[in-house]
């Protein structure tokens, strides 16, 4: 392309009429007829402007003729050639401009999409932020009632507690003096039968009484109402404890090994340890009962153990294992498998916080069919 | 860029004087030529204006003949100085061989002088240019002019780039003009010379590059 400085050739600068009407001015002007061409021929004389040779002129009547003529068409070339260059300056600026607002109006275009790729983003951020608010309010409210029904729980058992002590122990005194009445009631076979049965009915009621006793202090030391701070813990009391309300949650169905060693009392919080322990628990027992095949071969085998500074503690089932799939999110809160409503998704979670909170450690080995090992370690008081 | 044509044996060179408006380019170039006395000058085309304002340009060509039979063309540009003519100022820019910088003394001018400087190196960016390398001459117009800031004040101010020391002019009165004019030319015959080899090949010295193209009515008469 030509730019609008370089020197301008007569075609460029005058049209095919133009250069007619002008040869037929200066012929009018001169004696003889005069012609202005680009190329040289005979006589000719050369026509500068600005340096530049744009022309040749012929003919004429003499030599003065001839150069008058030429200097009148310089002259006249000038003003055409002012026009000339400032037009090409103003194309040349306006295609330049035009190119450059072509090239911002792509940029915008492209940051346009760019923006609307985004919104749609980020609207898809906000209905995951606002489906995942959803779920935790609903998942709150779960769990405020939960801890709610849990208190009531723990309250009842403490006002159970009192009573069911003196039953207790009213009917052991009862049952003294059944033994009592055996000497002074007349030795018949009907009150030998009687006695025999009110005997059997005493001890059936005071098993009974210790069973609900037991139940009333497993469901005390699982809420720990009054034991709001860490204090020192007996890890195989809450062990045992968590290990009951698993039974009574699911009938006593579940064969459950505990293998409790000695342990010194770690310092931590009791209620948290206990949730801790039954949330394990109630997973071992759930992938028991999704394994359900064979529920007689189904077994929890609970574990604790001195190592070193800390307390070993390992819960193991031989239920349906956790798939590859799930296994990098089951620390994930709300992270479930289970059926709507019957799971919160928090049971690991609350877990892995309570034992971190305890500066220790929790790591899951897990084989789909096979079964899964959770070992949670706690560091030893003072250690 | 130096437009060189081997058919016709026709290098021409492009300078372009650049500045803040109202600093004194046209009076420049129109200094150059009434006092300039080249080998070859062209006609003073001063395009379009509007109250004295540049709209487009003005162009002077002058040229010199080398003993080769080299048509050496000089094609003197300045640019309108005014904000809004950006984009002529940089099509005016584009492929030049050298830059006079008129900037205004006026202590009043200052900010346009280094407004109207970063614009110069932000256009010969856009067109492909390197401040840095290209052959250039600042110089400080209006020294006639009562209450200018003054000469060592800017001298110091510049001592430390490439263009340093600074002309000092009054092109009204046509001083410093031509002496600018003779700086560039040395500073561009560096650059051309060793693209070309004028010296060896066209029998263009740097003397004769220089007195060539800048002999002045003045020297022609002292010579008398």
């Amino acid at each position: 392309m030509r730019s609008f400085e370089d020197d301008p050739t007569l075609q460029e600068l005058l049209s095919a009429d133009q250069l007619q009407r002008l040869n037929r001015a200066l012929s009018g002007l001169c004696k003889e007829p005069v012609t202005l061409s680009e190329h040289k021929a005979g006589d000719s004389v050369p026509v500068e402007f600005n340096l530049e040779r744009v022309g040749w002129l012929s003919g004429g009547g003499s030599r003065d003729e001839q150069l008058a003529a030429a200097e009148l068409v310089s002259f006249l070339m000038m003003f055409v050639a002012k026009y000339r260059l400032a037009a090409n300056l103003h194309h040349d600026t306006t295609e330049a401009s035009y190119a450059e607002l072509q090239r911002q109006n792509e940029a915008l275009k492209a940051s346009e999409t760019r923006f609307r790729e985004l919104s749609g983003k980020l609207q898809q951020t906000v209905d995951e932020q606002v489906d995942v608010i959803r779920q935790t309010q609903q998942e709150l409210f779960e769990s405020a009632r939960l801890r709610s029904v849990g208190q009531l729980a723990a309250g009842v058992a403490h006002e159970i507690n009192n009573p069911i002590g003196f039953i207790s122990s009213n009917l052991r005194v009862a049952r003294d003096y059944v033994e009592d009445l055996k000497e002074i009631a007349p030795d018949t076979p009907a009150n030998r039968d009687l006695l025999q049965d009110f005997q059997e009915l005493l001890t059936e009621s005071i098993d009974g009484t210790s069973r609900i006793a037991s139940i009333v202090a497993d469901l005390k030391t699982f809420s720990s109402i009054d034991q709001a701070d860490y204090s020192l813990c007996n890890v195989n009391d809450l062990l045992q404890s968590a290990v009951h309300l698993v039974q009574t949650e699911y009938s006593h169905s579940l064969q459950i090994i505990e293998r409790l060693n000695e342990l010194p009392q770690v310092s931590g919080h009791p209620s948290r340890l206990s949730q801790t322990f039954f949330n394990l628990l109630d997973n071992a027992a759930q992938a028991l009962r999704d394994e359900a095949a064979d529920d007689a071969s189904g077994r929890i085998l609970v574990q604790s153990q001195v190592q070193g500074d800390t307390v070993r503690i390992v819960i193991q089932d031989n239920g349906c294992g956790i798939p590859e799939a799930s296994r990098a999110r089951i620390f994930d809160a709300f992270f479930t498998t289970r059926p709507v409503g019957s799971g919160t998704g928090l049971g690991l979670t609350v877990a892995r916080d309570t034992v971190r909170a305890h500066n220790g450690n929790v790591t899951i080995d897990s084989h789909p069919r096979t079964g899964t090992r959770v070992t949670l370690t706690l560091p030893v008081k003072g250690s | 860029m130096p437009d060189f044509q081997a058919d016709d044996n026709k290098l021409t060179l492009k300078v372009v004087f650049y500045g803040p408006a109202l600093s004194g380019k046209t009076t420049n170039l129109m200094q150059l030529h009434s006092l300039l006395n080249p080998e070859r000058k062209g006609e003073l085309m001063v395009l379009e204006t509007r109250d004295d304002r540049t709209l487009f340009f003005d162009m002077l060509p002058i040229g010199l003949r080398g003993n080769s039979g080299l048509d050496l063309r000089l094609k003197l540009y300045t640019v309108p100085g005014q904000v809004q003519h950006d984009s002529t100022r940089k099509a005016v820019l584009s492929r030049a061989d050298g830059v006079v910088f008129v900037a205004d003394s006026q202590p009043s001018q200052q900010d346009n002088n280094a407004t109207a400087f970063g614009n110069l190196e932000e256009n010969l960016e856009k067109v492909g240019l390197d401040i840095d390398t290209l052959p250039m001459v600042v110089q400080f117009n209006k020294r006639d002019i009562p209450g200018v800031v003054d000469e060592q004040e800017l001298q110091h101010r510049w001592a430390s780039t490439p263009w340093a020391p600074l002309v000092m002019a009054s092109a009204l009165q046509g001083r410093g003009v031509i002496e600018s004019f003779r700086t560039l030319l040395d500073r561009l015959y560096t650059v051309i010379n060793e693209e070309f080899t004028l010296e060896q090949q066209h029998g263009i010295s740097r003397h004769i590059f220089i007195d060539g193209l800048s002999a002045s009515h003045e020297a022609e008469h002292a010579k008398l």
